[in-house]
């Protein structure tokens, strides 16, 4: 199997690696870069539990191949320090009861992350429209839909503060 | 409802304490742990559903890393029995032996320092069979015709129940009778984490030490050890964090067994992780088919019930459960919460070329509640009675409980009508009939069921499973600086047991949950247990961690009494403290432990030497099982161009008894009926007349997602079990056990005015499509 030489920043660190072609990010990062945080639900693109952050936009781990992440920048669950936006979401996820197993939890995460920069003023509809390529099979999604909405009012100016 | 300030014990809603790991990415799934000279396996499976093995050929020069039934000699056959009389039990061997019985069915394994590595040689082995015709329909399975699956065997079929109540005369005195034929899909319970399962041996202890995704470690040790033929002591499980069960992962696995077994051969730890195609056609569940009658008066009562059912249990008996335990349950579960003074039941439990079916959230509850609720409302249709009528006329009164009902199933409390009002009250129903009447393709549906939960040794004796529930243990211990530990030997996957205990603990001993850690997940650690499963942790395992507390305090206060020099009776355990009951004096739980572990010389005479550490037993009296209830009421709205359904709203009124954490218990609700709403609408796993699978990604097996589940209204009754410890009920199933019912019913009111129904699940676009197009040819 021939090998490909490629060089990423992961969390901030500039590593060198070797893959196969055949290898996808996923794999490459619970892997060799041991950040098991991300998980793999499903390898064919559909259940978003891969979900990480690949320049800055959301992508899924599981469909990219390690090899055409040369020179990219990649952020996992582990990435996000003390992101206030990802902060905010980890304790709405814990107030809303957000997650039971925990397994889709970082890929929801890196996904509410997104939705919450990027769409200031969605209201419920989008935001579940948003989040459709995530799946959980345990909460039945309304916690995780409401501690997105929660950060999002509570990011929002308040009328009367203006 | 969500996290709330404030209490912390028994009733209130403190927030996880298992949620920050995964928050932050710290959670240890079994994909996530690794071994130094770690191999990889990935099976070789059959691409057939039925067919004589005739040969492996082991790709050149790799024979050595691939692994037949031929090559694990020794190994045992999976069996699991059951006592129920005629029931055919099958021999599961690890891999396939002589015959594949379903598409997907392990033949060899194949070990490579990486799983990609693995699968390459899986790839080129060469696999020889002579096909067989499979058996692919559970309505034909038991034919004389039909090709047997098990050879020894005289049909096709695990078992055979019936009750015959004689319903002969109900025709000539009933006002209305009405028959319908209908089937539930065969599903995948699909949690999000496959199953996974590291094998090493330790050559010290003589152990081998699995790390396995499972609801029930302990059950799993004793298959295995039987199976391996080691003793108990030398296997030892880890369950670490699991990603959801929902049945699928209470069972033992024929993978565990080859993975300990390679272990214990290469000296090397081995690891198979399933990938979701594998996880798609690895097992399976419900696939229901009724065909059942109800007759009734001119008020609705119900005068009697005939069924005769089906259920697809596939090609093998899964241990523990067995191959039956969701069609033999048909006959004692259609009562539902109901007064039925008649019932003539006949199932079966039809062995077919499919993956084995395992019990799923709601087992058998969920098609037999879609079978007697969709035939309720036919039945009122019939008799121009509103669906909320119907069900008065029979639910069980809150004056008759507790109620042993025909087949002696005891509900222990509640009030069954008064759930079904408040769910009625939540909607405008008038409404929907306006709209109706405007030409508007909107119905309103109704499902009322109960849940029986935590059944014990009573109930499951008769079954005669390799695993009869017993007393349900738990150990506690004051550690020296004053931390409680808990060990149970149920298991916390997303039910957030690690809380609940701890709150538990907290009620007895007044111990701050933070203070409290629960060890659950390992043999080594925690005492025997059956597991998690049949809506039974809480009520079980929370009755043990109470009384191990119970135990605990009194040898506290004892000690705690003597510390200050006053007598046992006048002190109390509370606040983590033990008090004076005069005067404001105390001494903390801290301090005892410390004197316990570190300054012994200041323990009083006469101390009960078996010191801060206690392991309490626990089952409740009676054990035949708490009655969790709800009412699930629902309006649709039909697109009859497309056949789409959307949900426009959506009541639960539950009652669970005492709640032991309120949100908690909403999320189980919750994410119960999104699994339900699948059931109901989208959840389909078909196999073609060959047996081939038809769903093998989960673009084609559709799991409901964020814009399919909507946001639910729940709503809380709290009538207390007399039975249990705080009056805690099981409540894990309930939220799936409806929706099909609730929906299905919701959609026929919507339907009714073109005179279609749909009968068989999911009620999918095309499904509904077909019903409408069926109405209208009738009309034509
Ligand atoms: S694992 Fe990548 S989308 Fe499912
Ligand atoms: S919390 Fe279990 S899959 Fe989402």
């Amino acid at each position: 199997m021939s090998r490909i030489s490629i060089s990423l920043t992961v969390n901030g660190e500039r590593t060198e690696v070797e893959t196969e072609p055949r290898e996808h990010l996923a794999d490459l990062l619970r892997g060799r870069l041991m950040l098991t945080g991300t998980h793999v639900g499903c390898e064919h693109g559909v259940c978003g539990a891969c979900t990480v952050e690949i320049d800055g936009v959301p992508a899924r781990s599981c469909i990219t191949y390690a090899g055409s992440c040369d020179g990219a920048s990649v952020r996992t669950i582990e990435g996000f320090g003390d992101d206030t936006v990802m902060a905010a979401l980890r304790e709405a996820f814990m107030q809303e009861h957000a997650l039971q197993c925990g397994y889709c939890t970082p890929g929801m995460l890196v996904a509410a992350r997104d939705i919450v920069l990027r769409l200031p003023e969605a209201d419920e509809a989008r935001v579940r429209e948003e989040l459709a390529g995530n799946l959980c099979r345990c909460t039945g999604y309304r916690g995780i839909v409401r501690a997105v909405l929660g950060v999002l009012a509570a990011r929002r100016p308040r009328s009367g503060h203006v | 409802m969500t996290a709330e300030p404030g209490g912390l014990g028994v009733g209130a809603s403190p927030r996880r304490k298992e949620d920050a790991r995964f928050l932050h990415g710290r959670g240890r799934f079994v994909a996530d742990i690794t071994r130094p000279g770690m191999l990889e396996v990935a099976f070789l499976r059959s691409p057939i559903a039925h067919a004589r093995l005739l040969a492996v050929t082991k790709p050149a020069g790799q024979e050595k890393r691939v692994f037949t039934i031929a090559d694990l000699d020794g190994i045992g056959t999976i069996r699991a029995n059951s006592a129920l009389p005629g029931f055919r039990v099958s021999e599961q061997p690890a891999l396939a032996k002589d015959k594949v019985r379903h598409v997907g069915e392990a033949i060899a394994a194949c070990v490579a320092e990486s799983r990609a590595a693995a699968e390459d040689l899986a790839a080129i082995c060469v696999l020889d069979y002579e096909a067989l015709p499979a058996v692919s329909d559970m309505r034909t399975a038991c034919s004389p015709t039909a090709p047997l699956l098990h050879e020894s065997w005289s049909m096709n079929a695990f078992l055979e129940t019936r009750r015959d109540d004689d319903v002969s005369g109900l025709d000539a005195i009933a006002a209305a009778k009405v028959t319908r034929t209908l089937r539930t899909s065969r599903q995948c319970m699909a949690p999000i984490e496959g199953r996974g399962v590291l094998a090493e041996w330790d050559p010290r202890l003589e152990q081998m030490i699995v790390t396995t995704s499972t609801q029930m470690p302990h059950v799993t040790k004793s298959g295995l050890a039987d199976c391996l033929g080691l003793d108990e002591g030398q296997v030892r499980i880890v369950s670490p964090d699991v990603g959801g069960g929902f049945g699928y992962k209470g069972i033992l696995l024929p993978e565990e067994i080859v993975c300990a077994s390679l272990a214990i051969r290469l000296g090397r730890p081995v690891r198979w992780l399933e990938d979701r195609f594998e996880q798609l056609t690895a097992a399976n569940c419900r696939e229901h088919h009724y065909v059942i009658t109800a007759w009734a008066d001119r008020a609705g009562k119900l005068l009697g019930v005939e069924c005769d059912a089906i259920v697809d249990a596939g090609a093998y008996s899964s241990y523990p459960f067995g191959a039956c335990l969701e069609a033999a349950q048909i006959g004692s579960i259609l009562p539902g919460p109901y007064i039925l003074p008649l019932l003539r039941c006949h199932t079966v439990s039809a062995c077919t070329n499919k993956p084995p079916i395992l019990p799923y959230r709601g087992v058998a509850r969920t098609g037999v509640c879609y079978a007697m609720e969709t035939t309720l409302d036919a039945l009122a249709r019939q008799l121009g009675i509103m669906p909320q009528a119907i069900r008065l006329a029979n639910l069980v009164p809150a004056t008759a409980m507790p109620y042993r009902n025909l087949v002696g199933k005891v509900f222990d409390s509640g009030d069954y009508p008064e759930s079904l009002r408040r769910a009625v009250a939540a909607i405008d129903v008038d409404k929907i009939r306006a709209r109706q009447a405007a030409g508007e393709t909107v119905g309103f549906g109704l499902a009322t069921f109960c849940e029986q939960g935590a059944h014990g040794t009573s109930v499951y004796h008769a079954w005669g499973i390799p695993f009869v529930p017993g007393f349900e243990q738990a150990y506690a211990r004051l550690a020296p600086d004053g931390v409680l530990e808990l060990r149970v030997g149920v298991h916390s996957h997303g039910q957030g047991l690690e809380t609940t205990l701890a709150q538990v603990a907290h009620e007895i001993l007044g111990i701050h949950p933070d203070q409290v850690r629960v060890v659950h997940g390992d043999t080594a650690l925690t005492p025997y247990s059956t597991g998690t499963w049949g809506s039974r942790a809480m009520v079980m395992a929370g009755g043990a961690v109470a009384e191990a507390c119970r135990q605990l305090a009194e040898r506290v206060a004892a000690i705690g009494a003597a510390l200050m020099q006053v007598s046992g009776a006048d002190v109390r355990v509370a606040d983590g403290k033990v008090q004076r009951t005069d005067t404001d004096g105390f001494v903390t739980i801290a301090d005892v432990a410390r004197t316990w572990y570190r300054t012994p010389q200041n323990l009083p005479p006469g101390v009960n030497k078996g010191g801060l550490e206690v392991t309490a037993g626990y089952r409740p009296d009676p054990d035949t099982g708490t009655h969790s209830y709800a009412c699930h009421a629902v309006v649709a709205r039909v697109d009859t161009e497309t056949g789409a359904v959307v949900l426009e709203d959506y009541v639960v009124v539950e009652d669970g008894g005492k709640l032991v954490n309120p949100m908690i218990v909403d999320g189980q609700v919750m994410g119960g009926l999104a699994q339900g709403i699948g059931t109901a609408l989208y959840e389909e796993m078909p196999y073609d007349t060959e047996g081939q699978p038809l769903a093998a990604t989960l673009a084609d097996y559709l799991l409901p997602g964020t814009t399919d589940v909507p946001d639910v209204r729940l709503d809380h009754m709290e009538t207390l079990s007399p039975w249990t410890t705080f009056g805690q009920k099981g409540i894990g199933e309930s939220g799936a056990i409806g929706p099909p019912a609730a929906i299905v019913n919701a959609i026929n009111d919507a339907l009714a005015g073109l005179g279609a129904e749909v009968m068989d699940l999911p009620a999918s676009p095309s499904r509904v499509l077909a019903a409408i197009q069926a109405a209208r040819a009738v009309k034509a």
